[in-house]
Parts: structure tokens; C-alpha cells; sequence
């Protein structure tokens, strides 16, 4: 107690938290007074939301530049101490396996192109809307985002050292396949309105989906050893309970402005969540298959942190502004046993075009899936690894000796099944001006039907393959046009990364070995 | 039997919870000591590297428990240093305490 | 539902017909197993017989399941309907469009 400070009298001197926010949100702005305000901020009106008060928009962080400064450059300190520490003290030995790198490389592959997009972005909303708090909001958010990717840049160049997959990253999210996936999703978000986007990436990604994409990851990289990117993700993250907040805050602001803006709200959260949430699928198959030592499946995760939270808690806050749940959630939640299972057998017979190697999993992954999932696991996936084992005994390995057909939406290959038939692949069909168009699931096909102008455009990897746009008509073509070098795809044991692994392990145990050989001398 | 577990089912309907993530370390151990010291109702459940509290309504860190237990000045922007997720809504975030529940 | 756009939006397919010249594509969908993740897609000439289609493009593909066996009898559909195409014929002959998914499985 007696440590206790003094604090009253030092802190009267400065504003209160509330004054210094609203003198920073409000006091600076300005009405044009050579130009109208509609011209000054051009793109407002065009996708119908009406906003009558933009002074009406209450940031709950308060935040001040000089205290966004203050600890950003804080949490950057904290980071990079634990980057250089791992470094300096070969940290990439101590993982579980070098095989929980994959993981990351779908990460650096396929998310941190993402967060350069919505610096991009934010930085456009930070221009366009018409109020000073959600323009600072906006500017903060930006300038978050370049720092995420930066500093997963930063963590993950450590591996790149020594580990393949990691070596090519921005041009393989413009041109392999499944990096498809959340490109095609971020940059169907850069393509809409300023409200759209705002509710597709600060509401249904940032606030819905966020904690099932970033949580878990990071239990599992303290799990595994990966010291460097728990704390790169706990920086990022704590940046992404403001942007959460900023999610919340946009859509109770919308909602409360018109009445008419609800109808318009509720159809970007029904398309948007299905668009989030295809795209966490890449995320379901690394916590059940690529973390070598569990944290938690994808079906707790997806009921601890999307159902309990956001159905349980968040949607009932919004049925007081009519807002129902999203469309197509009970579908999802019709997945949740299904989903980790289909995405990974599907990567696994595809990855000898990837940049990851996949394996098998070992019979006590096996149990562990069972255990997990005892509903399905047993019934429709385990005969598959099974039957693999014996394929694999015989000298095969499941490589599919073709090309997926792809969604037009998701882009994800159509491995999705029918709800509750989880052996009846999804085969849905919209025709639009004279060419059919294949959708993976009722989500995708709402949403394709909603906006077909926009889908028939897709850059469907399989398609422009087969058109001979991407490097020449055979494999070995192709991955090169990828940029992908021999040792990043296809299967693990044996891969590059297995064999460096192999001999620095054993390395190391001769190391701690040799002196007692030598005492015994 | 049944009516009662009806009826807790609408109570527990009626408080909702809200709840929020922290990085479990050093530093942070004070803070979630004075959260789970304010808010006598919370639960908190451990993941590696994290701490989950969650807690039926309302969760709220008070500026002054915090700085008990710290030992030192400490402001609720510091909050951030700590925070990693939470679900609510952020209603309070003042000089003296930060309130996380649910608006409706 | 149009497009809320600031200005003309009319784009065209990327995976029109016209980009394939005389081929086009054709998925196959293995409705009676789990082992091929996804559907394939193959690109394949407009004029190519059924016959060659299943002996080039087909077989290939599928003859990489363990469980394969190239005697037995399979079904067919088009178009969510059941389809006997003769070895003869021509895709275009047999109503396969650009796109299209033939649905097979093993003759019960």
C-alpha cells in the first residue's frame, strides 16, 4: 500500500481523456468553404446509406495521437526484443516441428498481403468519410495495418532462412490457387462502396470472424514453440480489439442514422458474413492439421468464439436495431464437424502445387481427430487416411492428377458437401447472360445471384490455367510462373524442410551427447 | 424440473455475457488480478499464452485496483498493452475505469 | 440486384467460351466417393468422342484412386439427369456445353 501512488494532484493538470479526445475529433475539423461538402467527399451517397449526423459517431477508445504513438511504439519494442532474442538464440530449433511451419507459410502467404490491402484502404476511408472520428479511426486503423504487415514480415524472415515456402510470398498470393481464396475475398471488399467495405472488413472480419482466425493461432503458436509469432500476434491483436471496436461502432452508427439503412446493413452482413467466413476455412484446417501439438479443434473454437460470442452475445444487441443473424449461418454451423476435414483433403491431394508440404497424419493425430469430432471423423475421414496408409504402404501418395473445379465466389476448390449430407459434394448452378457459373453452397450462390456482374469476372486460377495464362500447360510450367522453387511443395517426409529438421535435431542431441562421451573417456 | 431449467435458460438469456482476452505474462498478471478482483461473478478460462475472463452482463477494470496492485501509476490507455480480444461492447473507457457490456 | 457503382459497371467473363477457342471445359464429379477432394475440370475439344474423352482425359484422372476398377460399369449424368453417351459421339453431339458437370458413380 505504501507504494501506492499520489495521483490526484498530477492528474488534474492535463484534460480529461473525453476533452483531449473531442479537442483532437472535433476542434480540428472544418467546414470547405470554396467547394460544397459533397464534393469534397465524392462518394458517400452512391450506395444509398443515409447519415445525418456524423458528429454522432463516439470512438469508445478515445484515443490521441500522442497516445497512439506512445504505445504502439511500446508494443514495437516488445516484439522486436523477442525477435532479435529468438534469433540470436537459434529459437526456430526449439519448435515442436519444423511441419508447424506450414502453418505460417499459408499465413505469410495468405494473410499478410491482406493487411497491406486494408493499410490501402483505411487510408482511403480516412480521406472519404465525412466525419473526423471515423476518419481518425480510419487513419489509425491504416497505419495499424502497415505495421501488421511489416512486422510479420519482420517475425517470419527469421524462418525464411532456413525453411522453404516463404521465399515468394506477394507474387504467390497473386498467382497460386488457393491464395486465390482470400484475395479474391479482400479485393471483392476494396472493389465496394466505403460503407460496404466498412462493414465487410471492420464488422464481419474484424469483429464476427477475428477471434476464430487470430486466437486460436496464437495459442498455437505458444504451443509450438513459435515465440516470435505469439508476440507478433498479441501486437497485432491488441490493435484488433480497436479495430473490432471500430467494426461494432461503424454498424451501431449506420443502424441508428435511418431506418432505411437497416435493409441495406442487414444484406452486406448476410453476404459478407458468408465471404468471411469461407475464407476461415483455410484457418479450420491449420488448427486440426497443422499445428503438431493441439491447442483446441475448430469445432470449439467455432463455438467458444463465433457461436457463444457472437450469436449468444452480439446478434442479440443487434435485434434491438432489427438486425436478424446472418443468412446461411445454420449452414455454417452445420459444418463446424465437416470443414477442417474436407479443406485439408483437399490440400493434401493438391499440394504438389503449393507453397507447403502436407503429410498424412500420424495414428495418433488420427485419435486425436477421432476424439474431436466423434460425430464424423470415424464415419466419413478416417476410412480416407485409412485407406491412404495402404496407398502409401503400396509406394502411392494421394496427388490428384488434375485440377479442381473452383467456385465462382469463394474460389475455394468445390469440396464443400450438401448441408447434413456430409457425403454429397455441393453442386450449385446460375446461369447469367448465357454462361452457367458454379457456386460451392447456398452462401456463395445467394451472393453470386445478388451481384452476378460482379463474379463473372473472377480470376479463377483453374480456368486461367487451362486457358495457358499462367506459365504453359504442364505442372512443372506452372509452378515455376508461381515462383515456387523445388523443397516448397508437395509432401513433407522427406521434403527439404523434413531432412534439414532430421539432421539438425540429430545435430544438436550430438552435441549434448559428445561431452559425456568425453567424460567417460 | 423442467420448468426450472426453463427458467434459467430465459435468465441466463436475459445477461448475456461479455468478456475479454489477455495475454498472460508478468506484467499483465496485476491487471487480471484486479479484474477478477472487481468483478466477483467472472470466469476465467487458460489457453497457451492467453487468459479468457468472461463475466454474465459486465466487466469492468477500475484505474485505482489496477494501480494497487501494479504499484505504480497506471493509465486505462495501458489497457492496450494487455487487451487482445473481447466481445461487448467497449462502453466506458475513461481516465478512472473501462466497462465492457452488451448495449441492449 | 444492379451493382451500386459510381459508374458503368459491365465486365466481361474471364472464363467466357471464346477464351478457349474450339475446347472447352468439363468437370467430372465422382458422386460415389469421398477420395477426389473436389470435382476435376479438364479442358477438352468441342469435337473430341466420348471414347477419347474417357480414354485421355477420364481414366488418367481416375485411375489414381487405389480403388479404380476400370471393368465396372459406370452411370452417367448431365444436367442432373441421367446420360448414355456412345463412344462416338462427339461432346458437342452429346449437349455437353462449356462448363458443364458430368456426374458418374459405379453402376450398382
Amino acid at each position: 500500500m505504501t507504494l501506492a501512488p499520489e495521483k490526484k494532484s498530477k492528474k488534474t493538470k492535463k484534460l480529461s481523456m473525453k476533452a483531449r479526445y473531442e479537442a483532437l475529433t472535433r476542434g480540428l475539423d472544418w467546414e470547405p468553404s470554396y467547394v460544397a461538402k459533397d464534393e469534397m467527399f465524392p462518394h458517400l451517397d452512391y450506395e444509398g446509406i443515409k447519415i445525418h449526423d456524423w458528429a454522432a459517431w463516439e470512438d469508445p477508445f478515445r484515443l490521441t495521437i500522442d497516445s497512439y504513438c506512445k504505445y504502439q511504439a511500446e508494443k514495437d519494442k516488445r516484439l522486436y526484443a523477442v525477435l532479435d532474442g529468438f534469433a540470436q538464440g537459434q529459437g526456430h530449433l526449439s519448435l515442436t516441428d519444423a511441419s508447424y511451419l506450414n502453418a505460417m507459410k499459408v499465413f505469410i502467404q495468405g494473410v499478410t498481403p491482406l493487411e497491406y490491402g486494408a493499410h490501402r484502404h483505411f487510408a482511403y476511408l480516412a480521406r472519404h468519410f465525412a466525419g473526423p472520428g471515423p476518419r481518425f479511426a480510419a487513419l489509425c486503423q491504416s497505419i495499424d495495418e502497415i505495421r501488421h504487415m511489416q512486422t510479420e514480415i519482420h517475425t517470419l524472415s527469421n524462418y525464411n532462412k532456413y525453411y522453404s515456402g516463404m521465399h515468394n510470398w506477394p507474387e504467390n498470393f497473386d498467382r497460386v490457387w488457393y491464395l486465390s481464396v482470400p484475395k479474391s475475398f479482400f479485393e471483392d471488399a476494396l472493389s465496394c462502396g466505403p460503407f460496404e467495405f466498412l462493414i465487410a472488413v471492420g464488422f464481419s472480419f474484424e469483429y464476427l470472424l477475428t477471434n476464430l482466425l487470430f486466437v486460436p493461432f496464437m495459442s498455437g503458436a505458444s504451443f509450438n514453440g513459435d515465440l516470435p509469432t505469439m508476440t507478433f500476434g498479441f501486437s497485432a491483436q491488441s490493435d484488433e480489439s480497436r479495430h473490432m471496436t471500430l467494426g461494432l461502432e461503424a454498424i451501431k452508427f449506420l443502424l441508428e442514422q435511418d431506418e432505411a439503412n437497416v435493409e441495406i446493413v442487414q444484406g452486406w452482413i448476410d453476404k459478407w458474413f458468408w465471404r468471411s467466413y469461407r475464407v476461415t476455412a483455410l484457418v479450420a484446417q491449420m488448427l486440426d492439421y497443422m499445428l503438431p501439438r493441439k491447442v483446441m479443434s475448430w469445432k470449439e473454437s467455432f463455438e467458444l468464439y463465433f457461436e457463444e460470442q457472437m450469436l449468444g452475445g452480439l446478434f442479440e444487441d443487434l435485434a434491438f436495431y432489427g438486425i436478424k443473424p446472418p443468412r446461411h449461418v445454420e449452414d455454417a454451423i452445420k459444418e463446424k464437424e465437416l470443414l477442417s476435414h474436407q479443406v485439408y483433403w483437399t490440400l493434401y491431394q493438391f499440394s504438389f502445387a503449393a507453397g507447403f508440404t502436407t503429410t498424412a497424419p500420424t495414428d495418433e493425430h488420427l485419435d486425436w481427430l477421432s476424439q474431436a469430432y466423434p460425430d464424423t471423423f470415424d464415419k466419413y475421414y478416417r476410412p480416407l487416411w485409412e485407406k491412404e496408409k495402404k496407398n502409401i504402404e503400396n509406394g502411392g501418395r494421394h496427388f490428384a492428377r488434375g485440377l479442381p473445379q473452383l467456385c465462382q465466389v469463394c474460389q475455394v476448390p468445390m469440396l464443400f458437401t450438401e448441408p447434413g449430407e456430409p457425403s454429397v459434394l455441393a453442386q450449385h448452378e446460375s446461369e447469367f447472360e448465357g454462361e452457367i457459373y458454379h457456386t460451392c453452397s447456398n452462401g456463395c450462390q445467394w451472393i453470386f445471384d445478388r451481384e452476378p456482374e460482379k463474379y463473372r469476372q473472377a480470376w479463377l486460377p483453374v480456368h486461367q490455367i487451362l486457358q495457358g495464362n499462367c506459365g504453359g500447360p504442364t505442372v512443372p510450367d506452372v509452378l515455376e510462373w508461381y515462383g515456387l522453387q523445388d523443397g516448397d511443395a508437395g509432401e513433407y517426409i522427406g521434403s527439404r524442410d523434413h531432412k534439414n529438421w532430421v539432421a539438425w535435431q540429430g545435430e544438436a542431441a550430438a552435441d549434448t551427447a559428445a561431452p559425456t562421451e568425453k567424460a567417460g573417456a | 424440473m423442467s420448468e426450472q431449467t426453463a427458467a434459467d435458460q430465459t435468465q441466463t438469456k436475459a445477461v448475456r455475457d461479455v468478456g475479454v482476452v489477455i495475454q498472460e505474462s508478468e506484467s499483465n498478471r496485476p491487471v487480471i488480478e484486479a479484474i477478477e478482483q472487481d468483478n466477483p461473478e467472472c470466469t476465467t478460462m487458460h489457453t497457451p499464452g492467453l487468459v479468457r475472463i468472461t463475466a454474465p452482463g459486465r466487466i469492468v477494470i477500475n484505474q485505482e485496483t489496477v494501480e494497487e496492485k501494479v504499484g505504480r501509476e497506471w493509465e486505462t490507455h495501458e489497457f492496450q498493452m494487455a487487451i487482445v480480444s473481447y466481445f461487448g461492447n467497449i462502453q466506458e473507457w475513461d481516465d478512472d475505469e473501462i466497462v465492457i457490456a452488451w448495449d441492449h | 440486384m444492379a451493382i451500386k457503382s459510381l459508374g458503368e459497371y459491365n465486365f466481361p467473363s474471364r472464363s467466357a467460351a471464346e477464351n478457349y477457342g474450339d475446347d472447352q471445359l468439363v468437370s467430372v464429379w465422382f458422386q460415389d466417393t469421398l477420395w477426389f477432394a473436389a470435382p476435376v475440370m479438364f479442358r477438352a475439344p468441342r469435337a473430341m468422342t466420348w471414347a477419347e474423352f474417357k480414354d485421355q482425359l477420364f481414366v488418367p484422372f481416375a485411375e489414381e484412386d487405389p480403388d479404380y476398377d476400370p471393368a465396372a460399369g459406370r452411370t452417367w449424368t448431365l444436367h442432373g439427369k441421367p446420360f448414355e453417351p456412345q463412344d462416338g459421339q462427339s461432346l458437342a453431339d452429346l449437349g455437353v456445353r462449356h462448363k458443364d458437370v458430368i456426374g458418374t458413380r459405379v453402376a450398382a
